[in-house]
């Protein structure tokens, strides 16, 4: 046990260094310069404010704002101070127990890989709904419509008023059979050989030429609008955004770049086009618009045809055939499906009497005489 | 625009005014020399931390970022400072930094309140609200003008709350110089640097470097910046001829019918350009430390560009290959580094100096926090 030490003193109003000696005693630490005067620094009012680490000398402040300070540069003087007044061990670093912190921050970086793999496998998700389920209609219509420009730009949209208007009775007959929700459907047809479909945030669906030109019948195209339809009303495209963000939130958390989230916010409404739902939201998209299609009275045949084909082809190796690659597991969906469809309520009603689907489906090349 | 030199308080390290160095090695034995005896051999900071260590405070400071979803920031922030100044050293005295956490969350609020409300504001009614397009464009004005106002506002502030939290030996350092000065010197390097295609800049850079250090202090004596912006010009084109030059060789080959050396040319252009580039930089920190003084010391820097080379390339091999885990050690080799060329030369007539502190708030380090002002790495 030492009791006396070497150290300096800083007055805290010159740059000076003067030599002190320091000795422990019970209530407090009586400072003493070469320059003659001796002091009393009551435990109690010391404040440690380095010395936490390996190798660094312990600073004591005492004082206001700006203190007189001690420096003691000598190995085991926190251990001398906490025998020499045990009562006031807590108000000073304990060395002995550096190996104990080192446990604890191994303990940490692993608590960190759970909370992170926790939020990303379960807390983003369940928040994402919740918050999905609380965003107005409105702002998912704005949202969607800035993604518009993205996934449907202005000069690729095939436009053809006669034919759109045959494909927009199909989206008014399939409203007939949900209950109201507070978005007006907007369908577009893109110019482009993709065999896909996709909906963004607010009622704005995206058919491409290659999966119109694909159908036979009405019926099968209603197929693939009611399950977008029921991305929208059920909030699958507001929902994956916000996860999305999130993601972009826990990783500027981690890394403490605040810049990042928001260039990742901005960059998502172009990630819509390549979104992958959950299985559990492909599911209920299906389910839900099968229901659709009873309800408004379409022949279910349509959708699990075009299914089937889809299937079928994907097969092979199509490079255009995107719309199982968004819409993953095709086989257990089609059987679902048809379960669905047995419990049909009553014969079907014919979509788009008297009008050649032949043509329609040929929206973007110029129409005949 | 990356900042990483003396005056621009960029990480600590090279930072608050530059810090006055000394002979460390004995660190802590008491060898004291009668004040005012100090010898005038070059001094040199010390840095004494770990990246380990620096690891352990970072992945604590993580999981209590996450537990009080981002709250702990703040304290994170100021507990990696307390320990990167607790481990840096001049004449064998270590730097204190008495900030708080409490008191960075207040300048958080306060920034955002002050900085981020109107422009949210502004970006609604630019981009949401049905409005006359007049009022649109006035907006989409306003929120350009709030960030040219604010972004120079920011830098004087974080500088102004980082000095006067920063001491050594029990003085404070602090920071006098007004936020308008330097908005119109902002203001003016802004403008004439765009309107002369870039060729303003360095003399923009150097009256920003004089009115940074100029306007910091010890206790109560001011350093001083002696720079001329010609010569950091010199360097600047020096650094960009390389290039020019290769362009034009490139498209004279180009139109005398040598596609292949144009292409050739093509290929060059970028490390051409990176290792002039890294060149100027070194001149840089070299130009300004160089000429910064304190009473009759004076600064000096023997950073070379090969130096900062392998400088940057060793750490970015380190973050790469570690995936970023790397990167408390790659801060602490940026700290040692900066410390091993820099040197303070000549007397330091640390008698003459008296405490003498200035308020600071924290809105103008909460600012910075949320504009990316280029001037801050800690």
């Amino acid at each position: 046990m030492r009791y006396e030490w070497r150290a300096y003193y800083l007055d805290g109003q010159t740059a000076i260094r003067h030599p002190a000696t320091v000795r422990l005693m019970r209530d407090g630490l009586e400072v003493g310069t070469p320059g003659g005067w001796t002091r009393l620094w009551p435990y109690g009012e010391l404040r440690q404010t380095q010395g936490f680490y390996e190798g660094q000398e312990v600073r004591l402040e005492r004082g206001g704002e700006l203190s007189e300070a001690l420096l003691i540069p000598g190995q085991g003087f926190l251990e001398s101070l906490r025998a020499v007044a045990p009562q006031f061990g807590s108000h000073f670093h304990d060395p002995s127990r550096r190996g104990e912190r080192v446990r604890l921050t191994i303990l940490a970086a692993v608590a960190i890989v759970a909370i992170i793999g926790a939020l990303y496998l379960w807390g983003i998700p369940v928040l994402a709904a919740v918050a999905a389920a609380r965003v107005p209609a409105a702002w998912e219509e704005q949202l969607g419509q800035s993604a518009m420009a993205y996934l449907a730009p202005r000069e690729l949209v095939c436009e053809d008023p006669r034919r759109q208007k045959a494909l927009d009775a199909i989206v008014a007959r399939l409203r007939t059979g949900a209950p109201a929700s507070p978005y007006t459907f907007r369908l577009f047809v893109v110019n482009d050989p993709l065999v896909n479909a996709l909906a963004a945030p607010g009622g704005y669906i995206v058919v491409y030429r290659g999966l119109l030109e694909r159908t036979h019948s009405p019926e099968e195209l209603a197929g693939v609008l009611a399950h977008e339809m029921q991305h929208v009303i059920q909030r699958h495209a507001t929902q994956a955004l916000i996860q999305h963000a999130s993601t972009g939130l826990l990783v500027a958390a981690l890394t403490g770049d605040m810049t990042g989230p928001l260039a990742y916010g901005v960059q998502s409404a172009r990630v819509l086009g390549q979104l992958q739902y959950s299985r559990r939201a492909e599911a209920q998209a299906d389910a839900e618009g099968m229901r659709m299609l009873l309800a408004a009275r379409i022949d279910p045949g349509g959708m699990l045809r075009f299914y089937d084909e889809l299937a079928k082809a994907d097969r092979q190796p199509a490079m255009l055939l995107k719309y199982f690659a968004t819409h993953p597991s095709p086989v257990d969906r089609i059987e679902r499906l048809k379960a669905l469809a047995a419990t049909a309520p009553g014969p079907p009603v014919p979509l788009l009497p008297g009008t050649d689907w032949n043509d329609v489906k040929k929206m973007c090349s110029p129409s005949g005489p | 625009m990356e900042e990483s030199s003396p005056g621009s308080s960029a990480s600590f390290l090279r930072s608050p005014s530059p810090p006055p160095s000394g002979p460390a090695p004995p660190p802590w034995m008491p060898t004291d020399v009668p004040p005012g005896a100090e010898s005038s051999a070059d001094r040199r900071p010390t840095f004494h931390g770990s990246g380990g260590t620096l690891l352990g405070i970072r992945i604590v400071n993580v999981l209590l970022i996450l537990v009080t979803l981002g709250v702990y920031y703040c304290w994170a922030k100021t507990r990696v400072r307390r320990y990167l100044f607790s481990e840096s050293a001049f004449e064998g005295d270590r730097f204190a930094y008495h900030g708080t956490g409490k008191e960075l969350l207040l300048g958080f609020l306060r920034a955002f309140v002050v900085f981020l409300v109107p422009i949210i504001v502004l970006s609604i009614v630019r981009d949401q609200l049905d409005v006359d397009p007049k009022i649109k464009t006035a907006a989409a004005f306003l929120i350009s003008a709030l960030f040219l106002f604010f972004i120079p506002v920011a830098m004087v502030g974080s500088r102004r709350y980082r000095l006067s939290r920063t001491s050594w030996r029990g003085i404070r350092f602090s920071f006098r110089g007004r936020s308008l000065a330097f908005i119109s010197i902002f203001l003016k390097g802004y403008f004439l640097s765009g309107l002369t295609f870039g060729l303003y800049y360095p003399f923009y850079l150097t009256r920003r470097q004089a009115f940074m250090v100029a306007n910091s202090y010890f206790g109560n004596e001011p350093f001083g910046f002696d720079g001329d912006g010609w010569e950091l010009f010199r360097s600047f084109m020096l650094s960009i001829l390389p290039t020019v030059g290769i362009l034009g060789v490139g498209w004279i080959a180009r139109g005398a019918g040598h596609p292949w050396i144009g292409n050739f040319c093509i290929l060059l252009i970028l490390p051409t350009f990176g290792l002039s580039w890294i060149w100027y930089l070194a001149h840089k920190r070299r130009f300004f430390w160089d000429h910064t003084y304190f009473g009759p010391a004076r600064f000096r820097s023997t950073v070379a560009g090969g130096a900062l080379l392998g400088l940057y390339v060793v750490n970015a091999l380190l973050l790469l290959s570690t995936l970023g885990l790397a990167w408390p050690w790659v801060q602490v080799r940026n700290i040692r580094f900066a410390y091993r060329y820099l040197s303070l030369d000549g007397p330091l007539e640390l008698e003459r100096i008296q405490q003498q502190a200035q308020f600071a708030s924290a809105t103008g380090e909460g600012l910075a926090g949320f504009l990316d002002t280029g001037f801050d790495l800690g």
